[in-house]
């Protein structure tokens, strides 16, 4: 299945595209924080909802209200992290290739992405409120889901491509 | 000059030299000390969108400072405690990084900012809360903390670009 994407990923690490990100530090560190950023307005607007729904957040209005007012900003963080995270991947496309890291969270981000859309949608909009055990669930689910996301990202950096060693050496 | 006396003593004392050794420990940290940028920044900017009537239009602005910003001091701490770490094991290194070095000079500028919008302005939000457009000192200190927190996130991200560094 990996090795399968492995001569996408060779084009996509040579396109003009990639070549000129991967000789700019530059354009490199500007993508790099443009996608923290991003990250901040994703998860933070994500975070609010899901504190709100678990009982945390702004609990004196119905999630509902908070969910629909936080909605635009939720999509902007999503449209810049989707710009600025295949700008990255550009300039390092082999590395991620080779990184286990990387899977894990290509791996969660479709679930999260599915799930903040469908059953997150449903949950949020719901009026009157869902209560309860099934809204707690919902909020840990889209959690971790999202922070997993981000946890698996910074793991790229630290433990790098690793799949080009030897089996059995995952992290030295 | 006695700050970089204190940097040698600070990253040669245990705590520091173990951080700087372990092969997880500075990772996890700084992971953790990331992870919190959402904590820190993502609720502080819902309260600077809704001071710039950009968001959560429809609640009042203390409802929103007194929901929200515990949040922020609470995430804030844990930053400043995971950052505290990290800095001790590099400490030398950072005292000679311009980009940290406007890193704190922007941490204190976002909590000037912060202190005078709730010395002044937010003393007297019963007058203002309910309306959708906050007063001009309100936005100006909304747009301002936006601003500041975004070049910290900027600058704490270009200390890894700056020599020394061959993180990319």
């Amino acid at each position: 299945m990996r090795q399968s994407l492995q001569p996408f990923f060779y084009w996509y690490g040579h396109t003009p595209l990639a070549n000129m990100m991967s000789n700019s530090k530059v354009l490199i560190a500007s993508a790099q924080i443009a996608h923290l950023l991003g990250m901040t307005l994703l998860l933070g607007t994500i975070m609010m909802v899901d504190l709100t729904l678990l009982g945390f957040g702004i609990k004196r209005y119905p999630v509902s209200r908070v969910a629909k007012e936080l909605a635009p900003w939720t999509a902007a963080g999503l449209v810049i992290m989707f710009v600025t995270g295949p700008l990255n991947l550009a300039s390092e496309a082999m590395k991620c290739y080779d990184a286990t890291f990387f899977w894990i969270k290509m791996g969660l981000l479709v679930p999260a992405v599915l799930f903040y859309f469908t059953v997150h949608r449903r949950v949020r909009m719901a009026d009157p409120p869902v209560s309860g055990f099934r809204a707690r669930l919902v909020a840990c689910v889209s959690l971790t889901l999202w922070f997993g996301i981000a946890l698996a990202a910074k793991f790229i950096g630290f433990v790098g491509d690793d799949l080009r060693q030897p089996a059995g050496i995952f992290f030295n | 000059m006695h700050l970089l006396g204190f940097c040698r003593w600070l990253e040669n004392t245990p705590a520091a030299m173990a951080f700087r050794n372990s092969t997880w420990m500075f990772d996890i940290l700084e992971t953790f000390h990331t992870l919190g940028i959402v904590q820190v920044a993502g609720t502080i900017m819902l309260v600077d969108l809704r001071l710039l009537g950009l968001g959560l239009k429809r609640e009042p602005v203390s409802d929103v400072v007194s929901r929200i910003v515990p949040w922020t001091l609470w995430g804030f701490a844990f930053m400043a405690v995971s950052g505290f770490c990290l800095f001790s094991a590099e400490a030398v290194k950072l005292y000679d990084s311009t980009a940290f070095r406007l890193k704190l000079v922007l941490l204190a500028l976002a909590g000037l900012n912060a202190l005078i919008f709730h010395l002044t302005v937010y003393r007297r939000a019963t007058e203002w809360e309910n309306a959708p457009v906050a007063p001009l000192r309100a936005r100006v200190a909304g747009l301002l903390s936006l601003l500041f927190w975004m070049a910290v996130i900027a600058a704490g991200r270009a200390i890894a670009y700056g020599p020394g560094y061959d993180r990319t």
